[in-house]
């Protein structure tokens, strides 16, 4: 990398020798001194899992580094200890073999290597160390790659994508995690960072239970490099993270900073089109640059689109330091991508995509949007059952993870702030008495949102009685009387916040049975299925309400949308 | 061909990207001759971007640790 600085060893000798077999550790620290807090985090990363003592012998770890390195291409040197590479042990065996699966294709990791590895003799707390090591490793050479890009290559050896047809020749089962014994102990750490920046502890740490030590590091890891705004901004550091994250075709971690791009005030909109590979044409064209380049550093089952180039981010006016910090966070999301593909972590949000190994192709079809078509699994159950059994405290995460969702219902139907604000606490106390009686056959979200919808309706009732959701209007005889055509970029013509007052005029001029057909599927984001579901309507009314409402909407906001001048169009219907 | 009503009564499906083939198939021959409802799929589409990205019922990040003290406290005052 031209004009990262001089290499120079700027790694301590405890670090090097725990990760021996990289000796190109060195460098890479040297090519990131612009940016202190990376080497600290990554120093931690090691000392927690490389250098400590664990279950796992440190011959396993340099072996497990070694099998992530050459999956890379880079030719290690040689530890100390003589190479058995032909060792005809059971349990090496069994160890390399799905070191190799998930450093080459990680998506493709199932339940069935995982207990490959316990018939082999293995307990829980070495495949987690395992699944730890092999991630440390993508991490280092994803640095190593973007950094010190020459250094112990093989000669003429690029990054061993997967040929085309890899899919077709390793083995893929899909199975349900997590893979190994997770949460089933009392006095867990509560990993205070995680509760402050997601409000709970995202399922791929707690599955690491078995090493609180490593998830405290890896908290400490995220507040180093991923909090903060001091080089890169927080929605440019997590667009990275999305972008990686798709690109190895990580539904967990897509959905994970899909998220919390929503919660930045990034639109779906714009976040699904970086997921695609594809970028908002309100980017700024840097950001785009970034995206595209950075995006060459997924991990190598993803088929990159060349060589990372950071002459290219240069030229856009990329500063040194800010090159090192998305670099950084793109080691960072191939270590926790790894985590996520070896442990078998469920989503902590509905998955706004699902991948299939055919997605890390990017000339196959795109995968299909969740919207309609599958019910993925529900990752409230495991917390809703602990619940159950009288542990009243996991209801917290409940609370956490559903307040926005329950809010914004019943704000919708009630119109005050306040009062949404206290009917949402009415709705999780009445979630809480009754959860008994929620038995799995909808998701926990969904029978929770049908818990708000009847609060705010018989909340409504009292204040209005004359207003129901199902009064009003025939669904007979509306037709559209606005038909000029809208300004290309209609959002333009308003600023943000009277935009957001104007829709929330709209929506709340609504009759209430088409504005909770519009809350829960275009405000709330939920399926039809969902939708439906949650309101005990058969899919097609659901379908019919939400269409009466989008367009009585479509009505009430054109006045403000419609192009200006000659360029208007105005039609008529037939 | 359809009518303007029926395309109008149909088109649902084809905004979320969930009609079938046949239907898609129908609605398009109907949308490549009728200016009217090209500008009406354009404007609702504009409409559910523009409905789905604001924040006119989010509740601020701010207010979310409040509800979830007060919820978790009038849970721990009950009796098992």
């Amino acid at each position: 990398m031209g004009a990262m600085p001089s290499a120079g060893n700027a790694a301590s000798p405890a670090h090097s020798a725990s990760v021996e077999p990289y000796a190109f550790v060195a460098r890479v620290f040297a090519a990131q001194q612009a940016l202190p807090k990376a080497i600290q985090a990554e120093q931690r990363l090691i000392e927690a899992i490389a250098a400590q003592e664990g279950g796992l012998s440190r011959r396993h770890k340099d072996r497990l580094f070694r099998t992530v390195a050459s999956a890379w291409g880079h030719d290690c040197r040689r530890v100390t200890e003589p190479d058995t590479s032909c060792d005809e042990s059971r349990n090496d065996s069994a160890l390399l073999a799905f070191a190799q699966k998930l450093a080459r294709y990680a998506l493709l990791v199932s339940k069935h290597e995982v207990e490959a590895l316990q018939r082999a003799g293995f307990d829980d707390r070495e495949i987690l160390e395992a699944v730890q090591t092999i991630a440390l490793g993508q991490m280092l050479c994803t640095l190593a790659n973007a950094l010190c890009p020459d250094d112990e290559r093989q000669p003429g050896s690029e990054i061993a994508s997967a040929p085309s047809s890899f899919a077709a020749n390793v083995e893929y089962t899909e199975t349900p995690g997590p893979y190994l014994q997770t949460r089933a102990f009392t006095g867990s750490p509560t990993y205070p960072l995680f509760r402050q920046q997601f409000g709970f502890v995202p399922n791929v740490f707690a599955d690491q239970i078995l090493r609180p030590d490593v998830v405290e590091a890896e908290a400490e890891v995220l507040q180093q490099v991923l909090i903060g705004e001091d080089v890169l901004t927080r929605i440019q550091k997590e667009n990275i993270l999305l972008a990686i994250s798709a690109a190895n075709a990580s539904t967990y971690f897509v959905a994970v900073h899909g998220q919390i791009l929503t919660v930045l005030g990034v639109s779906t909109e714009d976040s699904d089109q970086v997921v695609q590979g594809e970028y908002p044409p309100t980017m700024p064209a840097a950001d785009v640059a970034l995206l595209k380049e950075i995006r060459k550093l997924a991990l190598p089952a993803a088929v990159s689109p060349g060589k990372f180039d950071p002459g290219a981010l240069q030229a856009h006016g990329f500063t040194e330091v800010q090159i090192v910090e998305a670099v950084t966070m793109a080691a960072l999301t191939n270590f926790l991508n790894t985590l996520q593909f070896g442990l078998g972590a469920t989503p902590d949000f509905p998955p706004r995509r699902i991948f299939h190994p055919k997605d890390l192709h990017r000339s196959a079809a795109p995968s299909r949007l969740t919207f309609d078509e599958t019910q993925p699994e529900d990752a409230d159950v495991p917390v809703v059952e602990r619940v159950q059994n009288g542990d009243r405290d996991a209801f917290e995460d409940l609370v956490r993870r559903h307040s926005r969702r329950v809010f914004s219902t019943l704000a919708g139907i009630l119109g005050s702030t306040d009062d949404a604000r206290d009917a949402t606490q009415e709705v999780f106390l009445k979630a809480f008495e009754n959860i008994s009686k929620f038995e799995g056959r909808s998701k926990f979200s969904t029978w929770l949102i049908s818990v708000a919808i009847n609060t705010g309706t018989d909340l409504l009732r009292q204040r209005r009685p004359s207003e129901s959701l199902d009064e009003v209007a025939d669904d007979e005889g509306f037709r559209p009387r606005q038909i000029q055509s809208w300004a290309e970029n209609p959002e333009q013509l308003l600023a943000a916040s009277e935009r957001t007052d104007l829709v929330r005029e709209a929506v709340l001029r609504l009759p209430p049975k088409y504005r909770t057909a519009v809350l829960l599927r275009d405000i709330n984001q939920l399926s039809t299925d969902e939708a439906a579901a949650a309101l005990g309507l058969s899919i097609p009314a659901l379908k019919a309400r939400l269409l009466r409402g989008r367009l009585m909407l479509r009505e009430s906001l054109a006045p403000h949308f419609i192009r200006s001048g000659n360029r208007s169009f105005n039609a008529q219907l037939r | 061909m359809l009518s303007c009503a029926e395309f109008l009564a149909e088109f649902g499906d084809y905004l979320d990207g969930a009609a079938g083939p046949e239907l898609r198939a129908k609605l398009e021959a109907h949308l490549h001759e009728c200016k009217a409802c090209q500008v009406i799929v354009d404007s609702t589409r504009k409409t559910i971007r523009i409905v789905t990205d604001s924040d006119s019922f989010t509740l601020p990040a701010d207010k979310v640790e409040p509800i979830v003290t007060d919820v978790m406290a009038r849970i721990r005052q009950k009796k098992l």
